[in-house]
């Protein structure tokens, strides 16, 4: 029974972040000693606790760290890797034989069209509210913010048309044909959506992710007072504000400057 | 448990956890036996707990679990904001402080 009782915890210590997984052992494994000792704790129902532990803390730990993947966190990188897929989808589809017609341009203009009222109905197409402040930068360095977002969607849009060329390869009226435009389509909306929320996550000064979210306010007080995640520019450019329950008052995120005494920090 | 502008609130369960570890009960199982509450609800719990600064842990020496030749443990001690926390919560909680006393006077 002791073992049995040993392998759930290993068990349950796979859930945890493995920089914490031999503590976390560690700690579980010697209450579970004393627990074996104790009459007054059924120790089968202790470890089971444990599979709830390890879940919370890996729970906790991910809402902490919100991964941002390294890759993604500059915006050099970000479009690096997207033309990167590109160039994978790209060099898949130009060797396969293609039967002779026009390049379907205006397919991939249709099936942006198509993907749009669908993005409409889904998401919001705002990027968040920027109060004018006169910590804002300058003109050009806002305007970068959009010719990013537009990068991104041009990229998207050369891995739907290396997409759209395989569904011409396949040939007209085709079941698999028809079949991969569905899934262009869909994967158009998941994309375009990514690059919409990716957006509205970066620091419209530096364009790096935003990091370190922290929760405001609590969900039950949002009648009266803010409830929010706060999330800040670690380069000290600004703080983010995202509602937790959007309201008529606070309905969009508020992204707020930071004077240049946040840079040292 | 949620805190802010230098209020702690904090939740029943939470209060007892902290109100256990005020009466001596420091580790998770003498809490678990004093509170009543099952593993999987006072060790997350106690997690939170000390992510928010209101208790801290430690480990034990190992000579000394070596000399009782027993596993060493990890304790857990209030912090000044989490005793703070606990007078706040004993009013807000007005029967904590007896739970606390009737679960003592049941060990006895």
């Amino acid at each position: 029974m002791k073992i049995l009782r040993r392998a759930m915890l290993r068990a349950a210590a796979r859930l945890v972040p493995s920089r914490e997984r031999a503590e976390w052992l560690a700690e579980w494994s010697a209450e579970l000693w004393y627990a074996q000792e104790s009459c007054a704790v059924d120790a089968d129902r202790f470890c089971l606790g444990a599979f709830q532990d390890a879940l919370c803390l890996r729970r906790q730990r991910s809402g902490e760290e919100r991964r941002t993947s390294p890759w993604l966190a500059s915006p050099a990188r970000c479009l690096l890797l997207l033309a990167g897929l590109d160039a994978i989808a790209w060099l898949a589809v130009l060797p396969i034989p293609r039967s002779p017609g026009p390049i379907p341009l205006r397919a991939i203009l249709l099936l942006m069209g198509m993907a749009c009222p669908i993005l409409l109905a889904t998401t919001r197409l705002s990027l968040g509210d920027c109060p004018a402040s006169r910590y804002a930068p300058s003109l050009a360095t806002r305007m970068r913010r959009w010719l990013f977002l537009a990068a991104k969607i041009a990229l998207i849009m050369a891995g739907m048309y290396a997409g759209l060329l395989l569904a011409a390869s396949l040939g007209e009226q085709t079941r698999p044909a028809a079949a991969l435009v569905y899934a262009l389509l869909f994967g158009s909306v998941l994309a375009l959506r990514w690059a919409l929320r990716d957006q509205r996550r970066r620091c419209p000064v530096c364009l790096r992710l935003l990091t370190n979210p922290v929760t405001v306010g609590q969900r039950a007080s949002w009648f009266l007072e803010w409830n929010c995640t706060e999330l800040i520019c670690l380069r000290g450019h600004g703080v983010l504000y995202i509602p937790e329950n959007p309201t008529n008052w606070f309905g969009a995120q508020l992204w707020m400057y930071l004077d240049s005494s946040w840079r040292g920090f | 448990m949620v805190r802010m502008a230098g209020e702690t609130k904090l939740s029943h369960t939470a209060a007892m956890i902290l109100q256990a570890l005020g009466a001596g009960h420091v580790y998770g199982l003498s809490v678990m036996e004093m509170t009543g509450l099952p593993s999987g609800t006072v060790y997350p719990a106690m997690r939170r707990l000390e992510r928010d600064g209101l208790i801290r842990s430690q480990w034990e020496s190992p000579s000394i679990a070596d000399a009782g030749k027993r596993p060493a443990r990890k304790y857990y001690r209030l912090t000044r904001t989490g005793k703070a926390t606990l007078e706040a919560s004993q009013k807000r909680y007005p029967l904590l402080a007896k739970l606390a006393a009737a679960a003592e006077a049941a060990e006895r």
